[in-house]
């Protein structure tokens, strides 16, 4: 009876729970009363036109801004108002918007700074990254600044790799980047989704978003419009009306 | 070319002194995102630290340098959550609210400096530490220890920084906070830790300038952290604010262009005409030889 319990607790249990969250610039409402959950071996979506609140929401989980009110919990803990770089530790991790990799510093640096805390397993990660990413073993010694956009979108995945996350984060990785190379981005992700990551992922890119993802939040002016399987929004008059140009 | 060769070594070991300098002022710009130009302030302390260790330990030349470079560090260390605590309340980083904390530290050095040590007058450092006899005379030129010792330590220092801030985890991210703080603070690198670590590494830098100086100057006074300070910022702002290679250049030429013209003009005018030669470099490139870092 008890052992059952826990086992159903377990799978109900999410992996984020991220409960009411109202986060603020100034007199600007970023979120109001956001609440979304991703389970263990998911890949959740946030859709949102421009402004929507979803790099807010983003970097409100990983600790970058404090939220006025509301909880965030990772693995049943509560982490608003935890350190970025402890959040980090404990498994989550953020693929900025714009990849924002150190242009300046070589592809191994940069995925060196991904392992920053976890520097005693950086060959066995460096290896999976490289196997899953064999261009940046090639160009590993080449400054940042030489990559192409895609080849940098993949150095700000497999940096974040590089720290043993549990939680993936990804903010719009198709901005500026060629239609086949957002295919492949998305691939990646599926990829990395299937070898065990959780993925949260924010995109204008609804139709191809929604196609990778099991399940979405519509995000519209700071608020959560709208939630669901991938298939029950990608067929929501709503939402097919202002995201998918139909 | 006696006298060539002689004031070429004379730059170099000078040069060396200001390169340390400006290292260390660069990273304290650039990591900890402070202004210190009162840093070689803090370094001339280290040397009147130096200096009453040396006369309380009957010249312990070891003992004298670890206070020196101890000194150093704990007192970034002291006047680091000062300035954290600035950035703090402004939310962000304030070069002008820094420069003013910088500049306060700088003055109170220099009080303290001309009232409770030797009675305001200035400090010799003994034999130990500069060096006794010359080490070969050419001629007319003697080459003392000191300088030998001086620029063999700079370059020993000033390699190890780089390979430091190239080759290890620190360096690593003291290279991702300089570039992009926000950036670096994503990926998980903790800024005020890492802050912390520049602290101490100028402080190191700054305790071992010291023990240079002693070797070079042989005397300090309480004003030779105002004067140095300002060569510092103007080396550190004729490189390019925040770039670690330039100041590498940009300090030793410093040091050669003096010597020269101490060699050859006159040892008066050295001063003047290293500022005019920054004066003309500046006006023909505002953002410095190398260009900005910050
Ligand atoms: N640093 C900031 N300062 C002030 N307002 C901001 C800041 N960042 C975002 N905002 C505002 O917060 C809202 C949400 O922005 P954001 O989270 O970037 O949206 P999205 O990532 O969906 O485009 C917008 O109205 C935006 O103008
Ligand atoms: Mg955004």
């Amino acid at each position: 009876m008890e052992l059952n319990r826990t086992l159903v607790d377990e799978k109900k249990t999410p992996m984020l729970r991220v409960e009411e969250l109202s986060v603020s610039y100034g007199q600007i409402h970023a979120l109001e009363k956001v609440s979304i959950e991703v389970y263990p071996h998911e890949i959740v979506v946030l859709i949102g036109a421009n402004g929507a609140g979803k790099t807010t929401l983003l970097s409100s989980i990983l600790g970058v801004k404090a939220p006025t009110s509301g909880n965030v919990f990772f693995e049943g803990k509560k982490i608003d108002r935890v350190p970025v770089d402890r959040n980090v530790r404990e498994g989550i991790c953020l693929v900025p918007e714009g990849r924002g990799v150190f242009a300046s510093m070589s592809v191994l640096d940069n995925l060196l700074l991904g392992a920053h805390h976890n520097l005693v397993n950086k060959d066995k990660n460096l290896a999976r990254v490289y196997e899953w990413f064999p261009i940046l073993k090639k160009r590993k010694d080449q400054v940042a600044k030489t990559l192409s956009g895609g080849e940098r979108q993949m150095l700000a995945i497999a940096r974040a790799l590089m720290s043993a996350p549990k939680l993936i984060m990804v903010d719009e990785p198709s901005i500026g980047l060629a239609p086949i190379i957002v295919n492949d981005i998305f691939d990646i992700l599926v990829m990395l989704n299937k070898e065990g990551y959780t993925v949260l992922l924010s995109e204008q890119n609804a139709f191809k978003a929604l196609k990778c993802a099991h399940r979405g939040y519509v995000l519209e002016t700071g608020t959560i419009a709208l939630s669901g399987t991938s298939s029950l929004l990608l067929n929501d008059p709503g939402v097919k009306a202002a995201y998918l140009g139909a | 070319m006696q006298v060539f060769i002689a004031q070429i070594l004379n730059g170099l070991s000078i040069g060396s002194v200001y390169v340390l300098l400006v290292t260390g002022f660069n990273l304290l710009l650039l990591v900890a995102m402070i202004i210190h130009f009162s840093y070689p302030q803090v370094v001339v302390f280290s040397m009147y630290i130096i200096w009453l260790v040396l006369k309380m330990t009957n010249n312990n030349l070891l003992l004298g340098i670890l206070a020196g470079v101890s000194s150093a560090v704990l007192f970034n260390f002291i006047s680091a959550p000062l300035f954290q605590k600035i950035m703090k309340n402004r939310e962000e980083v304030d070069i002008n609210a820094t420069m003013v904390l910088s500049m306060a530290i700088g003055w109170i050095i220099t009080d303290v400096l001309s009232h409770a040590f030797n009675n305001g007058l200035p400090i010799q450092f003994p034999e130990e530490i500069t060096g006794s006899r010359p080490l070969f005379r050419i001629g007319l030129i003697s080459i003392l220890p000191g300088q030998v010792w001086a620029l063999s330590i700079g370059i020993i220092v000033v390699s190890g920084f780089f390979i430091l801030l190239y080759k290890t985890k620190a360096g690593r991210a003291f290279r991702a906070i300089a570039e992009d703080p926000a950036g670096a603070r994503l990926v998980g690198i903790p800024l005020v830790k890492t802050g912390f670590q520049s602290y101490a590494l100028s402080g190191v830098l700054g305790g071992l300038t010291a023990v240079l100086l002693a070797m070079l100057f042989h005397s300090a006074s309480p004003g030779l952290g105002e004067q140095v300070s300002h060569k510092v910022l103007a080396v550190s702002i004729v490189a390019g604010l925040g770039n670690l290679t330039g100041g590498l250049v940009v300090g030793l030429a410093l040091g050669i262009l003096e010597a020269l013209v101490q060699g050859y003009i006159s040892g008066n005018w050295s001063n003047a005409i290293a500022f005019v030669v920054m004066l003309i470099v500046i006006m023909v490139k505002p953002k410095g030889l190398f260009g900005m870092k910050v």
